[in-house]
């Protein structure tokens, strides 16, 4: 057995003109993958039946704001990126940063960023994105 | 970047203090495990320094993370018996104004407390007061 906790984790990011680098000061991220079933119940079926469908995905990423630390300013900002192609990557790791490994990985839209600054505590940015296209999942 | 260096956020605390109370009107202050012998009737400070528990900021293990550094300075401020509190209230002013909400190298200090004055001081035969202030420090490895 081998849990796994947050601190071991991270996210990897590029804007579509560079390669994966993490994201300093990533304190969480979520990914929430949703697949739609469509009925295949007959009549005169007992029991309802189902189909997969479409794939999609939607989270979060929360960042301690740190406007020099490596990767946020490009994270944050992709959100104000007009006629966003899409070209944007994500890799979110459960553990560690090799890509390909205890992540999943996949193109996707920055739709919100949300910056907090409360006195007394440390500003906190939480970005919420959509997928677009594959999502690979390489939690093995 | 690296792990915290306590000894540097503690010299970036003390020599603050140090550096206003050897300005007039001279009070002498003293120090975690130093030698102190006060004259009696006379007004000094005593400064501890303490760091408490670290919390996780950002995720990553021994690289591109963040730990919130939590500590508490409590400073005692002595003066002498039996001739009001004002004397000892002018210094502990001068200390609260000099954490006040400050920034400085990157150790963040918060709004004070006190100062309190203590029932029983230690040592005895001087009016004691406490005025404690609370600060983190972001470690980055």
């Amino acid at each position: 057995m081998a849990t796994i906790r947050g601190e071991q984790g991270s996210v990897q990011f590029e804007t579509g003109g560079g390669s994966l680098a993490t994201v300093v000061g990533t304190r969480s991220w979520s990914l929430t993958i949703t697949k739609e079933t469509y009925e295949t119940t007959d009549h005169g079926d007992t029991f309802r039946n189902f189909v997969g469908g479409l794939i999609s995905g939607e989270g979060t990423v929360e960042l301690v704001y740190d406007p020099d630390a490596t990767g946020q300013a490009a994270f944050i900002e992709d959100v104000v990126k007009v006629n966003d192609a899409t070209d944007a990557s994500f890799e979110l790791f459960t553990t560690g940063s090799t890509s390909g490994t205890d992540s999943v990985a996949f193109a996707g839209i920055i739709t919100d960023a949300e910056i907090t600054s409360t006195v007394g505590e440390l500003d906190v940015v939480t970005c919420s994105f959509v997928t677009s296209g594959t999502i690979t999942s390489n939690l093995e | 970047m690296a792990a915290a260096d306590l000894n540097t956020i503690r010299a970036v605390l003390e020599s603050r203090l140090a550096t206003e109370l050897a300005s007039a009107p001279v009070v002498p202050v003293v120090f975690h495990n130093m030698a102190f012998d006060p004259t009696p009737n006379s007004s000094w400070v005593q400064c501890l320094t303490s760091f408490g528990a670290s919390e996780y900021l950002g995720q990553g293990l021994t690289s591109n993370s963040q730990n919130r550094v939590i500590g508490l300075i409590t400073i005692n401020v002595f003066s002498a018996l039996g001739v009001g509190v004002g004397a000892n209230y002018v210094i502990a002013k001068r200390i609260r104004d000099l954490y006040n909400r400050v920034i400085v190298s990157g150790v963040y200090f918060d709004a004070p407390i006190g100062p309190e004055v203590l029932a029983k001081a230690s040592p005895e035969g001087f009016l004691q007061t406490q005025v404690r202030v609370t600060f983190e420090f972001i470690e980055e490895l």
